[in-house]
């Protein structure tokens, strides 16, 4: 097992003894501690949640039609992203195109609820500066939204770069690297979702 | 060995170390569902609370599960992508565990 780990890594300067891709290996210990993070954060909101002195609460203030619209369409764009690293996987570079940026399109619009949503909320006077809730709700997904913007860049550039013919399918590591990080993404929206915004 | 095997197959896009395109699609399905039935049951009236609480931590563990198994390939992954994965995510269970303790948060149980 060791000769033949050996022999690969002699081959390939990105694979390590184990057999797996350093790119990989990092990007999942990095997601590894974004865990951490949000567990953080996530720990932080819950432990203030009902805490704070002033207004407005949580159940006044959460739209949940709009926020469970943005949670559909980011469990979408993780659909998209399994589907572009399919075709780009089969050699169908047309669609596994159309699929990356069909993914960073859902993205967009997910980070433009975000937006408009956090707009409605300081019109209705809760800011970061507001209450115990403003401040853990608005850095917990604040810094989630940062996450999502960040993915959709990453998206975007391999779109440009596949249109410009320097991503293929000999570059599937690559994708399927954005692809751990944008279902990373999601998976944090599904317990934030779950955690802040439905349970009362 | 054959996880090296199992890896180099992953690399060569080998077809048993993916998912199809029916299963992606039977997983977006699902993971729909359960976003609306979650939705629903908070409108849904004389739900008692830790019901409420239990049945949606269950039903969005099933969806982070789904999401991490499938799409993010660890189902068929290494186990030392696993064990990267899975230690850390249960650290931060326990950060957000620790800090609610140290708040005196609860969410399942009502304050005395």
């Amino acid at each position: 097992m060791a000769d033949h780990a050996a022999t690969h890594a002699a081959h390939d300067p990105n694979m390590g003894i184990t057999g797996i891709d350093h790119r990989k290996m990092g990007m999942w210990a990095f997601l590894g501690s974004d865990c951490m993070f949000f567990g953080a954060l996530i720990g932080t909101y819950l432990s203030y949640k009902g805490k704070s002195l002033g207004g407005p609460t949580p159940h006044e203030i959460f739209n949940i039609p709009l926020t469970s619209i943005s949670a559909f369409v980011l469990l979408m764009s993780s659909v998209w992203m399994v589907l572009a690293l399919n075709y780009l996987r089969l050699n169908n570079m047309r669609w596994a195109k159309f699929w990356i940026l069909m993914t960073a399109l859902f993205g967009a619009w997910f980070v433009g609820n975000q937006v408009y949503e956090f707009n409605q909320f300081v019109d209705e006077g809760l800011t970061l500066q507001t209450s115990l809730f403003g401040s853990s709700f608005f850095t917990l997904t604040g810094f989630h939204g940062a996450h999502v913007t960040g993915g959709v860049i990453w998206l975007l550039s391999l779109w440009v770069l596949a249109n410009m013919g320097k991503l293929g399918p000999q570059d599937y590591l690559k994708v399927e690297i954005a692809g751990l990080y944008w279902h990373f993404v999601d998976i944090v929206w599904i317990a934030i979702f779950t955690l802040v915004y439905l349970i009362p | 060995m054959a996880e090296l095997h199992a890896t180099a197959d992953t690399h060569a896009g080998g077809e048993g170390a993916h998912g199809t395109v029916a299963t992606y699609v039977r997983i977006a399905v699902v993971l729909t569902v359960l976003t609306a039935i979650e939705v629903a049951t908070l409108y849904t009236p004389g739900i008692p609370h830790a019901v409420l609480v239990i049945s949606l931590l269950a039903m969005s563990l099933v969806k982070f599960a789904l999401v991490v198994g499938f799409y993010m390939h660890l189902r068929y992954d290494s186990p030392i992508l696993r064990a990267l994965f899975v230690g850390p995510l249960l650290i931060a269970i326990a950060i957000i565990l620790a800090l609610m303790a140290l708040f005196s948060a609860f969410i399942l149980l009502p304050r005395p």
